[in-house]
């Protein structure tokens, strides 16, 4: 335990924490509704927003933030059209999110370690101004999803029936989307773009194996996504290891398993 | 004289430009026990969608006819096959779905939402199963619970696409039993797609028949069965 006594690994643990806290509910939807690579496609987009504010000397995770809530919307409003199946959107959008990245911070004003930091986040270096606003965005994001439970599960599960009982689904998607949004862009920009994606996927798809029960998914989800990324931060600092694939690797070990046991199950019944 | 709940007055439905139904003018009374029926791709669920007030016309006008001052309440139960069985939902958890237009934004169900789901479960005769994952349930079950979650809601009238889709004779006879003691009961207004001449027959008061040019004939059962009525809304095959 002498790894709390390291102020900056102090750091690290609550970041870490926050993180999984709050987009372990979000997994939960993200897998459900099938956006999963929503998630990616817009990690880059975020990623190229940061590129281009420090081209243009804007402050960064403001431009990254725009762009997510602003792409997250537009998601919220694309469907399929006759010709295009949504996932080709989808597909470019993750690929000309990255080579924007790219392309842009080949010209920025900053040394390479420093844009890398601010283009992909490093858990090892999240600074204190950066925790606190964790803490706001991620409480919000929490409130947001106790109280708003009911409309997003059933905008999620059937949002005819919720037309039909007058819940505004276009609002209370673009509410949720919004909020996935946020959460992304500040978890994005704490803990880079892989740990970012792995948290809105994992927990949720290795709870969704083991639950039957909506309310114990939320809790394997949430009680899984802080043990996973507790225990990779341990891990990677005894093993030396890079803190952030650690942690990935361990949420895919989880996931693994959890999917290997659901399929044993499903064969025994 | 039973009074409208539903009056449409020169209605177009379709998407964009494309035209689906049109000069359409009927009425729904209340407790009626209307089949609607069409072939295929003929736009029996856009009806459906319309009454609900989903899908807006495109021209005319629909005027959905409440009580003291409020509008009527739909009770909607979707083709079993569009819910996904991925949400790990007890029958009781997606019963209680019907409550929530009775809550305001932002609030969740309370023990007596949950009281009115479970007895609405016993309703349709799956109380028993009020703990069970739906997905687990068959597909006469999965039918019951949504026609529970639809009864949730209190509704003025039920609403119901394909009821008896993908099920075995004695299921789609017991599910339409049910509907018909529902519509015994309390007079609850029924109105249900389907594409079995059947179901129709032997349950159904009214007949709305869906022609193949888009237009809607709207009777009695005997009139709207009978091999001319018929033979304008299937008039190339697909009976």
């Amino acid at each position: 335990m002498d790894l709390l006594t390291i102020p900056f690994m102090r750091h690290v643990l609550i970041a870490g924490v926050l993180v999984a806290l709050g987009l372990a509910p979000l997994s939960i939807y993200v897998v459900l509704r099938r956006i999963v690579f929503v998630g990616a496609a817009v990690a880059e987009i975020s990623s190229a927003g940061v590129a281009l504010a420090i081209l243009f000397q804007l402050p960064p995770f403001s431009v990254a933030l725009v762009l997510t809530v602003v792409t997250f919307l537009g998601f919220s409003r694309a469907a399929d059209s006759p010709r295009l199946p949504l996932e080709a959107l989808i597909g470019m959008l993750y690929a000309g999110g990255s080579a924007a990245a790219v392309l842009l911070i080949v010209k920025a004003p900053r040394g390479e370690g420093d844009i890398l930091n601010v283009l992909f986040g490093n858990i090892l270096t999240v600074p204190l101004p950066l925790l606190w606003g964790m803490v706001v965005a991620f409480s919000l994001v929490l409130a947001i999803q106790y109280l708003a439970y009911k409309e997003f599960l059933i905008i999620a599960y059937d949002p005819d029936m919720a037309r039909a009982l007058g819940i505004r689904v276009a609002l209370w998607n673009t509410i949720f989307y919004v909020t996935v949004g946020v959460a992304v862009a500040i978890a994005i920009r704490g803990v880079g773009a892989l740990l970012t994606f792995t948290l809105l996927v994992a927990p949720g798809a290795a709870a969704l194996c083991l639950a039957e029960r909506l309310a114990v998914a939320f809790a394997i989800a949430t009680v899984s996504s802080v043990a996973a990324t507790l225990g990779g931060i341990f891990v990677s600092y005894w093993f030396d290891l890079p803190t952030g694939p650690t942690i990935v690797a361990l949420l895919s070990v989880l996931f693994a398993v959890s999917y290997a046991y659901a399929a044993l199950r499903r064969r025994s019944s | 004289m039973p009074s409208d709940l539903l009056r449409a007055h020169g209605v177009t439905l379709g998407y964009g430009t494309r035209v689906v139904l049109q000069h359409l003018d009927f009425a729904i009374e209340r407790g009626d026990f209307l089949g609607v029926m069409g072939p295929n791709g003929s736009g029996k669920s856009t009806l459906l969608k319309a009454v609900l007030g989903l899908l807006k016309p495109l021209t005319g006008t629909i005027e959905r006819i409440g009580t003291n001052g409020k509008p009527p309440r739909f009770g909607y139960v979707p083709q079993r096959e569009q819910l996904d069985t991925h949400f790990p939902l007890s029958a009781l958890e997606v019963a209680v779905m019907g409550r929530f237009g009775r809550l305001g934004a932002l609030r969740r169900p309370r023990r007596e939402d949950f009281e009115i789901a479970h007895a609405c479960l016993q309703r349709a005769q799956m109380d028993r199963f009020s703990a069970r994952p739906y997905r687990e349930l068959s597909g006469g079950q999965q039918q019951r619970v949504l026609i529970a979650r639809a009864l949730a809601g209190e509704p003025d009238a039920l609403l119901l696409d394909e009821p008896t889709n993908g099920l075995d004779i004695e299921s789609e006879r017991a599910i339409m039993e049910l509907l018909l003691d529902l519509q015994r009961e309390k007079a609850t207004t029924i109105v249900f797609v389907t594409h079995l001449l059947s179901a129709v027959e032997h349950f159904a008061r009214r007949v709305a028949l869906i022609t193949r040019n888009g237009t809607l004939l709207i009777g009695e059962k005997p009139e709207m069965l009978s091999p001319q009525s018929l033979a304008r809304a299937y008039a190339e095959g697909d009976a």
